[in-house]
């Protein structure tokens, strides 16, 4: 459905964020995106969906293709245009405009009012809140309620690939149980998903196939399944150790020697 | 929230409330008041004097300027200060459209002055949309800066092209406006119910036309797509991106539609002064001070509110020339030379001090507060019911 090659992407002049990422999203299938901060997850995004100019980066190689359409030329709303619709990091909603604003806001794209009513009401099943607070500000929803808000809206055009960027941030854990099972849903209704995000818990769980971004570059790709089981995944990711009890003292042990190896911030000497 | 968090599927509530626009439980009490507005305004002519006339008509010029510097500053974010450029633009267009060429000194094309006056309104929306490219780039306080230089521009303008505006010292005197073969001017005798009709009361039924047509298109703007999509890029231009906004062609097209409506202020600017005299320092008609005028009433109306530019313009024009109307029959202010409080010096006072106020007690301007009022009354209506 989307694939991306070798995909090259500056900040500036100077600050290089993706050297050369392959990666692609199946039809119909969720792809999480894992990687710490500054792995340009949300650089990857920005691309996908043309916004990346807004942020004052451009593409310096590579090619993204959503079918046979070669889309990193196109101009945001043209790329919206064919089914392909973001979920900024932040929730960034509409604060000042209501609840039900800000979901028509997200049918601008959508041309006939029959499939913008069908949109809303599917919308409005998957996050009853939204129909109950429709004429309330959107800058007064919790962040969990606001989350799902910048979801339900990317939802009202009708997407068929939704990028979603990561969704769990700062929200309570039982709410990032729910935002899982959201995208689950959305998925099962035949949206592919690309889910970029820290929490690798709850995207592996939800995920189909995986890749994991270090430093501007694929270091691991596969399936959810197969990088929940993997090494390295989990040490770095999922808190646990593969190894033994042993292995991760040793290896805390050696931490602890290299900080204390390390200058630190202790105390202003001057 | 918290029981819906378990593995079980959420079920859809029984009846979600409708999120359709319905019409409000006061829908028909506001439909009476703007039906008795419209009947006030229409049988004013036949009580009023022409001078009383004429300050309403000053009113109404404010206003179609300040519905399109709202829609740009309230809806789409965009601070302009140009708006008394693009009056200036109005204004000259219309008369070299209609006017004649007289002795090789002016220049003008003669045209019907409808076609001039919609002509004036599409140059001046052209001139906006080249000024969008900076608009796009600017924000803020900046853009209000850049768009100041434009006002600058005018009065080089309207000092260089004398063959067009007739040169800060003559000016030029537009066509009269004429609709069908009927001028708005002293032409004729036209007698209804024993009132005479002259150039203050035609005028004042051009102006009221032109205000409500220019009120009912702002507010179905802002009622629909393209409102939305103003609103989108005003409060986060990335999120509007990804929605599908196209944001540079969304913030142009403000602007575009922004200078019409200054352009067509502009137009009833020359008509009402009934002479186009382009200024001679930068605070005349078409300087700094109307930019500033016109953003103090969408500033007292409420940033973004259609209604409230109206009320807006009713406070910051019609003060000056009410109190000028006042103050002859009453003698005061009266006074001349240099200390002395003048009508346009107190009214100035005025509305400074009501833009303090609002931004300190009610930044949502007159709009927010009729909007409590209104809200207030239909709960009422619904505690009875």
């Amino acid at each position: 459905m989307l694939t991306v090659r070798n995909l090259q992407v500056r900040y500036g002049r100077s600050v290089a964020a993706l050297h050369g990422i392959d990666l692609d999203v199946p039809d119909d299938g969720v792809l999480a995106v894992l990687g710490s901060n500054g792995a340009g997850k949300s650089t990857l995004l920005r691309t996908i969906s043309g916004t990346l100019r807004m942020h004052r980066g451009t593409v310096v190689g590579g090619e993204i293709h959503y079918g046979d359409r070669r889309i990193d030329k196109l101009d945001p709303a043209s790329i919206v245009g064919l089914g392909i619709v973001g979920v900024p990091e932040g929730r960034q909603i509409f604060a000042r405009m209501t609840v039900d604003e800000n979901l028509r806001a997200g049918a601008m794209g959508a041309r006939s009012a029959q499939r913008r009513a069908a949109a809303r009401e599917r919308v409005h099943e998957l996050f009853p809140v939204l129909a109950e607070r429709a004429r309330q500000r959107a800058g007064l929803l919790s962040g969990g309620e606001q989350q799902m808000l910048a979801i339900g809206r990317a939802l009202m055009s009708g997407p068929r690939l939704l990028l979603l960027d990561e969704p769990s941030l700062g929200l309570a854990p039982k709410v990032v149980a729910r935002i899982g099972e959201i995208i689950r849903e959305i998925h099962a209704q035949g949206t592919a998903v690309v889910l970029v995000e820290q929490n690798a818990v709850m995207a592996l769980q939800v995920a189909d196939h995986a890749v994991v971004l270090e430093v501007g570059t694929v270091a691991l790709s596969g399936s959810a399944a197969g990088l929940s089981e993997s090494e390295e995944v989990q040490r770095l990711y999922l808190g646990g150790h593969a190894e033994s009890d042993a292995a991760a003292q040793e290896e805390a042990a050696a931490a602890r020697t290299q900080r204390a190896g390390r200058r630190g911030l202790s105390r202003w000497a001057g | 929230m918290s029981e819906i968090a378990t593995e079980s599927p959420p079920t859809a509530p029984e009846s979600p409330p409708s999120p359709v626009r319905r019409r409000g439980p006061m829908w028909w009490v506001r439909g009476a008041l703007w039906l008795a507005l419209l009947v006030l305004l229409l049988v004013l002519p036949l009580y009023l004097e022409a001078q009383w006339l004429r300050a309403g008509q000053y009113m109404m010029v404010g206003a179609v300027g300040a519905i399109g510097l709202t829609l740009l500053t309230g809806q789409a974010g965009q601070l302009s200060l140009a708006h008394a450029f693009f009056l200036l633009a109005g204004g000259t267009s219309y008369t070299v459209l209609s006017g004649s060429t007289e002795g090789g000194t002016l220049v003008g094309f003669g045209l019907d002055p409808l076609l001039s006056l919609v002509g004036a309104v599409v140059i001046t929306a052209l001139l906006g949309l080249a000024f969008a490219p900076v608009a796009g780039r600017l924000r803020g306080i900046y853009l209000g800066v850049a768009s100041l230089a434009l006002v600058f521009l005018g009065l080089y303008f309207g000092q260089a092209a004398e063959t067009l505006t007739g040169g800060t010292s003559t000016g030029r005197s537009p066509t009269p406006f004429s609709l069908f073969g009927f001028e708005f001017s002293n032409e004729g005798d036209l007698e209804i119910l024993n009132v005479p009709f002259r150039q203050a009361e035609r005028l004042w039924y051009l102006f009221l036309a032109l205000t409500a047509i220019a009120f009912l298109l702002a507010r179905g703007a802002v009622r629909s797509r393209v409102g939305r999509s103003w609103r989108a890029v005003r409060d986060n231009e990335p999120a509007a991106a990804v929605m599908g906004v196209s944001v540079p062609r969304a913030k142009a097209g403000a602007f575009a539609v922004s200078s019409a409506y200054a352009g067509l202020a502009g137009v009833m600017t020359v008509l009402w002064f009934d002479i186009l005299k382009p200024d001679e320092s930068e605070f005349g008609t078409y300087g700094i001070n109307v930019s500033i005028a016109f953003l103090a009433m969408v500033i007292i109306g409420g940033l973004g509110s259609v209604p409230g530019a109206l009320v807006g313009a009713l406070v910051v024009n019609g003060l000056p020339q009410v109190l000028a109307l006042y103050s002859t029959d009453l003698g005061w202010f009266t006074g001349t030379g240099e200390g002395t409080f003048t009508p346009v010096l107190i009214s100035s006072f005025v509305y400074g001090a009501a833009i303090i106020l609002v931004v300190l007690f009610e930044p949502g301007g007159l709009a927010a507060i009729g909007r409590r009022i209104a809200g207030r009354l239909s709960f009422t209506q619904r505690g009875k019911e």
